[in-house]
């Protein structure tokens, strides 16, 4: 990963296409990268991760755990303090499909929470190598992490690709 | 979409950009005016005359409201409901016309998820605030206790409790989810110490790598999906609290369908309320533009229409069930004691939002304005019919009665308004109220040789 080299060369680009044409370059040098951008494209998911995120996996465990977890309260819970209303089952699961949904949905949300947290390793207070406040304005950001040796050769990588700036950092 | 003319034609000639999004919407952060601070110390003001109201009605004893035999459910649950209805639309822009991917939801839908999250907040505040003494609402949450004593899961009240609670927990996670791109943003602009601690904090750190935005565009499509059937279940179990009882005027089975639409009209009309002088102070003219108020008004006359054939279809099964109470019930609303409200009800929710079949008139924002006002008094006044005329005419004459409205409910009405405007006024100051990187997205990337395959028409540059 980046944090594990000993340098970060940092471009910084103005228009989307300069910046992929680098990451692609720099993915068949097999070097480690990190792109940043104002905002999501499907353009950079192409080029940078085109596998499908596990997020909505752990979405959908905590969905059926609150499914779960919703009935059981409510059924329980009647259980432990039985009140009769005619001849309706003291159970009665058609009334418990509200509890049961709405925990489904709260459980889901919570979870993806967590997911977002877990994958996209927030909350931190770990500096980001070659972060610049203008990825969130209107630049692209393309890391690339190396060794010394290798400084000079990703440096042209990036120029050639368009970068308005290049410039190198210590990695973290 | 449409090419519209605005006001600001000559400044909209030059598509908007990364970089103008940014300052435009940054710049609200800004310390702030005069008018922010009268805006905001008259809603503390109200917030007072609410707080008081309520101290005294704790200290003086529950008779200081209206609520009385017949009527046991007044004007707090009137406001209950008609805050859950403003609460709706705002999931309904962020998270339904999200997975349908209309752009004209993206500067908008911001304001919308803040109205939700702070309208939930003031709709909770009136159940506790009915049941008299609030220091007891905990029995309403099924926690364990010493007489193994446990809430009854079949009644509607408790699943409202399940509904709304969880309608604000994902709300507000949504909300905020949707608010961490965009405060790293600020953060990254911000200049004085209090400004950076709270943004850094508040972020927690997001940078806006691409895994990051991956899991997070993952993640975001699924919260939209999760909170897609809160807007359709939240309002249907609101109106089960009514529907689900054997009253005349709420025993009926369209009252699900009927308080979401109303739900969704109350709720755009709240927005259009708020978005018009927010873009107004903060000159937001290129971002909102008619194009959005356009596409706001459709939505409005669409609910509208589903709202009004709900009341006709109400006095049609009145009618048809040849039940006298519920015949009785109906034939009192229009012509009874109090035909004021039915009739009030009447012009601002059906009459009165047929005038945008109009187009000039959909993209008049003055008009807008006053309508938006308009249609919510008639929302409020809905409620007030179905909650205070079901009650005061049950079944049998000897137990029909009156409602005097007190000073007490009037204070904690104009406090709720006063609870819900002072979120809104903070807000609006301290975070960004119009989506920055939604309203990026709808807007062309920097490309300097190939043109961006996207296909989507921008909202923000069509006009």
């Amino acid at each position: 990963m980046v944090e594990s080299s000993s340098r970060a060369v940092v471009g910084i680009f103005t228009y989307l296409d300069d910046a992929l044409e680098a990451v692609k370059k720099v993915k068949e040098s097999n070097l480690d990268y990190r792109m940043y951008s104002p905002v999501p494209r499907h353009e950079i998911e192409e080029v940078t991760y085109p596998e499908k995120s596990p997020v909505r996996t752990v979405s959908l465990i905590a969905a059926m755990t609150g499914c779960m977890c919703g009935f059981t309260l409510a059924i329980m819970c009647s259980l432990d303090w039985p009140m009769r209303t005619s001849a309706k089952n003291i159970a009665s699961i058609p009334a418990f499909f509200v509890p049961g949904y709405e925990w489904t949905i709260l459980f889901g949300g919570l979870g993806t929470l967590l997911a977002i947290l877990i994958f996209c390793r927030i909350p931190t207070v770990v500096r980001a190598a070659g972060y610049d406040p203008r990825f969130s304005h209107d630049k692209f950001g393309v890391v690339v992490a190396c060794m010394g040796s290798q400084v000079d050769a990703v440096k042209q990588q990036l120029s050639d690709s368009g970068a308005d700036e290049v410039d190198i950092q210590d990695s973290l | 979409m449409k090419h519209i003319h605005n006001e600001h034609e000559s400044e909209s000639e030059a598509p908007v950009t990364y970089a103008e999004v940014n300052d435009t919407v940054l710049k609200m952060l800004e310390p702030p005016g005069t008018g922010w601070f009268l805006l905001l110390f008259t809603c503390i003001f109200f917030l007072v005359i609410g707080a008081s109201s309520w101290f005294y009605q704790m200290w003086s004893g529950y008779g200081e409201s209206g609520n009385s035999i017949p009527i046991g459910w007044g004007t707090y649950i009137t406001n209950f409901v008609f805050w859950v209805g403003i609460a709706h639309s705002g999931t309904l822009i962020s998270a339904v016309l999200y997975l349908f991917r209309a752009a004209f939801r993206q500067p908008i839908y911001r304001l919308a998820e803040a109205m939700t999250v702070f309208a939930v907040m003031t709709a909770g505040l009136f159940p506790v605030i009915h049941v008299g003494r609030p220091w007891y609402a905990l029995w309403l949450i099924p926690y364990p206790n010493e007489r193994a004593l446990w809430p009854n899961f079949r009644s509607p009240l408790l699943w409202d409790v399940f509904a709304v609670s969880t309608y604000f927990t994902i709300s507000a996670t949504f909300f905020f989810v949707g608010l961490i791109p965009d405060i790293a943003a600020a953060r990254d602009r911000a200049t004085t110490k209090f400004r950076k601690a709270l943004y850094g904090v508040t972020c927690l750190g997001w940078r806006g790598s691409h895994t990051q935005w991956k899991h997070y565009q993952a993640a975001y499509l699924i919260f939209a999906a999760l909170a897609t059937p809160l807007v359709v279940s939240v309002h249907s179990v609101v109106s089960w609290d009514f529907a689900m009882s054997i009253v005349p005027g709420w025993h009926a089975t369209i009252f699900p369908p009927y308080f979401v639409a109303g739900a969704i009209f109350s709720g755009v009309a709240m927005v259009i309320t708020l978005a018009i002088p927010l873009r107004k102070a903060f000159n937001l003219h290129r971002l909102i533009t008619p194009v959005h108020f356009d596409a706001m008004s459709k939505l409005i006359l669409l609910t509208s229409g589903v709202v009004s054939y709900s009341y006709i279809t109400e006095f049609y099964t009145a009618w048809f069930s040849n039940n006298p109470f519920e015949r009785f019930q109906f034939w009192f609303r229009p012509f009874g004691e109090y035909w004021l409200p039915f009739w009030g009800m009447t012009f601002c929710n059906c009459i009165a939002p047929q005038l945008l079949w109009i187009k000039s008139l959909r993209t008049n924002i003055a008009f807008l304005f006053v309508l938006s006002i308009i249609i919510n008094i008639g929302m409020w006044l809905e409620r007030f019919n179905i909650i205070f005329q079901s009650l005061t005419r049950e079944f049998i004459p000897a137990a029909w009665g009156g409602y005097n409205f007190s000073w007490v409910e009037v204070g904690i009405t104009v406090g709720a308004f006063g609870w819900f405007g002072m979120w809104m006024t903070l807000f609006i100051k301290f975070f960004p109220s119009v989506a920055i990187t939604e309203i990026k997205e709808i807007l062309p990337p920097p490309m300097r040789r190939a043109k961006h395959d996207h296909g989507q028409v921008s909202a923000v540059n069509s006009h």
